[in-house]
């Protein structure tokens, strides 16, 4: 009985894999776009947040990767020469899955955004 | 001949079936969704551990984030569920600047989830998110 080899695949293929390095650009771009040129404001700030972050998502799922899971995070503050440090911590499998940052600034905000890519087997 | 003598038991599990957790069985158990309860619980005490009666310090800050999400997910892992995890920690001086954070996910949302902490002391905000995600 010739069972298709389809079935017992465990990991995707090498082109099939959440890249780094294209998941950045998108992550860049959507951020250029979003918010050149705004200023803070504690109202529409948080809205911009969850637009940003669904933006992301929305690309990231054009990206037709299967069986891929996606979390975005995106972090908006306001520029007042705080510090501000962001850390991450990752358990899973470095095969398969892997994670994009991107930074943007501008004289009144900052704005960090980073998208985790997770293999479902 | 006697086929009932004939017929032997030599592939017995070693564990009986009844015993046996299948994929199936950890897939409906309780045991693969996520618990929300828990993971608060674990980044309460991360944070508290670290962060406890500490003053805003530039040079300490990366070693504080690094600490915190690693302890983090070593105590997730901990409770051995067949679950990958992201644990992320920002840590922000208080200067009456505003932050605001928001994450949007494609996942399963029967078992998979996450949580965040906000705490704060004299000197700075900390804002700490675990993501859940089964397999």
């Amino acid at each position: 009985m010739a069972l298709p080899a389809k079935d017992f695949v465990i990991e995707p293929a090498f082109n099939a894999k959440f890249r780094q390095g294209k998941a950045q650009d998108i992550i860049t771009e959507v951020l250029k776009t979003k918010l050149t040129n705004v200023t803070y404001h504690p109202d529409n700030t948080s809205t911009w947040t969850r637009e940003i972050a669904d933006d992301i998502k929305g690309k990231l799922k054009e990206m037709g990767l299967e069986r891929y899971k996606f979390v975005v995070q995106v972090v908006i503050g306001e520029q007042r020469g705080e510090g501000v440090k962001m850390g991450c911590r990752c358990f899973w499998d470095p095969n398969t899955d892997n994670y994009a940052t991107a930074e943007f600034s501008n004289e009144s905000i900052f704005c960090v955004a980073a998208a985790y890519g997770v293999y479902l087997y | 001949p006697n086929l009932a003598l004939q017929r032997g038991n030599w592939c017995s599990p070693a564990i009986p079936r009844s015993q046996q957790n299948t994929m199936e069985d950890l897939q409906t158990s309780e045991e693969a969704a996520f618990v929300a309860e828990d993971i608060n619980n674990i980044i309460k005490e991360s944070i508290d551990s670290i962060l406890l009666n500490a003053t805003y310090s530039q040079q300490k800050v990366a070693q504080w984030t690094a600490q915190i999400v690693e302890s983090c997910i070593k105590r997730t892992t901990a409770l051995n569920k067949p679950f990958k995890y992201v644990a992320t920690c920002v840590i922000l001086q208080k200067n009456g600047a505003g932050l605001h954070t928001a994450s949007s996910c494609y996942w399963d949302n029967a078992t998979d989830g996450s949580r965040t902490v906000r705490w704060e002391n004299k000197t700075m905000y900390c804002v700490t998110t675990v993501f859940g995600l089964a397999f």
